[in-house]
């Protein structure tokens, strides 16, 4: 793990990718599978989100990452790219399981605009706690608390918009089930969160703003296992408008993620982000590599 | 591009929709679960390859250490046909009694699941008949977990 966080410290997200995704796959490779942690059924830890929390793709989820049990730990990392009209957005990111209790996650990003090249450099921390229930079993839906602080490595854009502030902290509780035998005969689940937000779009315009909007968010997520292996699925994330030179919009995607095992995912979705940084209705497509021990 | 953003936020929508009413799905009419599994035929084929899947375990195999596997086929067979409305008595002791001392945790218990799904898959039984099978089987886990 250390070494993976040194990596990323380090390095321009290049290199920072060739050397997660090294570690990724000797970490896939060489670790016995009697080391990983797999206790759970496969795909309950969902994937890693673009904050770097186990989701979900724009939104965290009340899942924990990996497949660790109350007794085991469970670590993961990825590699995501969202590829729209006029932006790129690559993230890198790492994410730990203790005990199927307490989430920790890690994640950089970089932010491209496609005609100039500039750039805005962000970083993310995540906590997230269970408080209780199961996402598959028992009566009481997967429910957790979370914070996500992110902090603008690059904050010039953020203050020529407007932002009040260039770092910020996020907080939500989510709440999460499946159904084993749901739509379709097939395995489902809805993950919901209230979220309190000053992020201007996810953070990368900062905090807050001179025509503040709401402060509490609505996310939503939905999907339904094909097979073990394939679900297919939509998310909805709410975002305010907090700048009066650039309109904002809310969020949505539709997505597949495979699961050829518990030690990897690969996700991919189209995504809608709406209005960006004074560009017209933002579309695109959203790729996502997630290894997990 | 303002469409594409409405109609995806529709479908998004919609998907929710369905996935909410998924919980009513108890009122809608499926062919009989027993039958849908193959009988009594189905079930002793799924018995046998789940044995066969726990057998091939190592990590739950030692929880069935000091098992009598002719008294665990005769029981699961039961037990897997009477959850499956079959036309079958079950005479084995309750889920508590049978698993308590075992210790069973939550990735043993899970481990089973993945067994199971292996045997549904062996006997060549669809996903949507598996997951109806597997939703009746883990209502038991409060009384199997960690006793």
């Amino acid at each position: 793990m250390k070494i993976i966080l040194k990596s990323i410290r380090r390095a321009r997200v290049p290199a920072q990718a060739i050397a997660l995704t090294q570690t990724l796959v000797l970490a896939c490779l060489c670790v016995p599978s009697a080391m990983a942690a797999d206790g759970r059924i496969k795909g309950t830890g969902g994937v890693s989100s673009s904050s770097g929390a186990g989701g979900g793709g724009l939104l965290p989820w009340a899942t924990l990452t990996g497949h660790a049990t109350r007794e085991e730990w469970a670590g993961s990392a990825f590699l995501t790219r969202i590829d729209i009209d006029d932006f790129t957005l690559d993230v890198a990111g790492v994410g730990i399981n203790l005990h199927d209790r307490v989430e920790l996650s890690y994640a950089r990003r970089k932010f491209t605009i496609k005609a100039s090249g500039g750039q805005i450099r962000q970083d993310s921390i995540g906590f997230k706690y269970r408080l209780g229930g199961d996402l598959l079993y028992g009566s009481l839906p997967q429910i957790v608390i979370g914070a996500e602080r992110s902090l603008l490595r690059d904050a010039a854009t953020a203050r020529a918009v407007g932002a009040r502030e260039t770092h910020g902290t996020d907080l939500y509780v989510g709440a999460a089930r499946a159904w084993i035998d749901g739509l379709f005969n097939r395995t489902s689940f809805v993950n919901v969160n209230a979220r309190y937000s000053t992020a201007n779009q996810f953070g990368l315009l900062g905090y807050g703003g001179d025509d503040m909007d709401a402060r509490t968010h609505l996310e939503a997520a939905a999907g339904l296992f094909v097979t073990r292996s394939w679900v297919v699925g939509a998310e909805y994330r709410h975002k305010s408008d907090n700048l009066l030179a650039l309109k904002e919009d809310s969020a949505t995607d539709l997505f597949v993620a495979w699961f050829p095992s518990k030690q990897l995912s690969v996700t991919a979705a189209w995504v809608a982000l709406g209005r960006i940084a004074g560009s017209a209705e933002q579309n695109g497509v959203y790729l996502s590599v997630q290894g997990a021990l | 591009m303002r469409l594409a953003n409405t109609s995806l936020q529709a479908l998004g929508g919609l998907l929710l929709c369905g996935i909410l009413l998924a919980g009513c799905q108890g009122l809608r009419e499926q062919e009989n679960l027993y039958t849908a599994l193959g009988g009594e035929e189905g079930i002793r084929v799924i018995t046998e390859n789940f044995i066969r899947q726990i057998a091939n375990d190592e990590r739950v195999i030692d929880h069935f250490e000091y098992s009598n596997v002719q008294r665990f086929r005769e029981k699961m067979h039961e037990h897997l046909c009477l959850v499956a409305e079959g036309p079958c008595a079950y005479s084995g002791d309750s889920m508590i009694d049978t698993h308590t001392g075992m210790g069973i945790t939550e990735g043993d218990f899970n481990a089973i699941v993945e067994d199971m799904m292996a045997a549904l898959d062996e006997a060549g039984i669809p996903i949507s008949t598996q997951n109806r099978l597997l939703a009746r089987l883990a209502e038991f886990r409060g009384e199997i977990l960690y006793r």
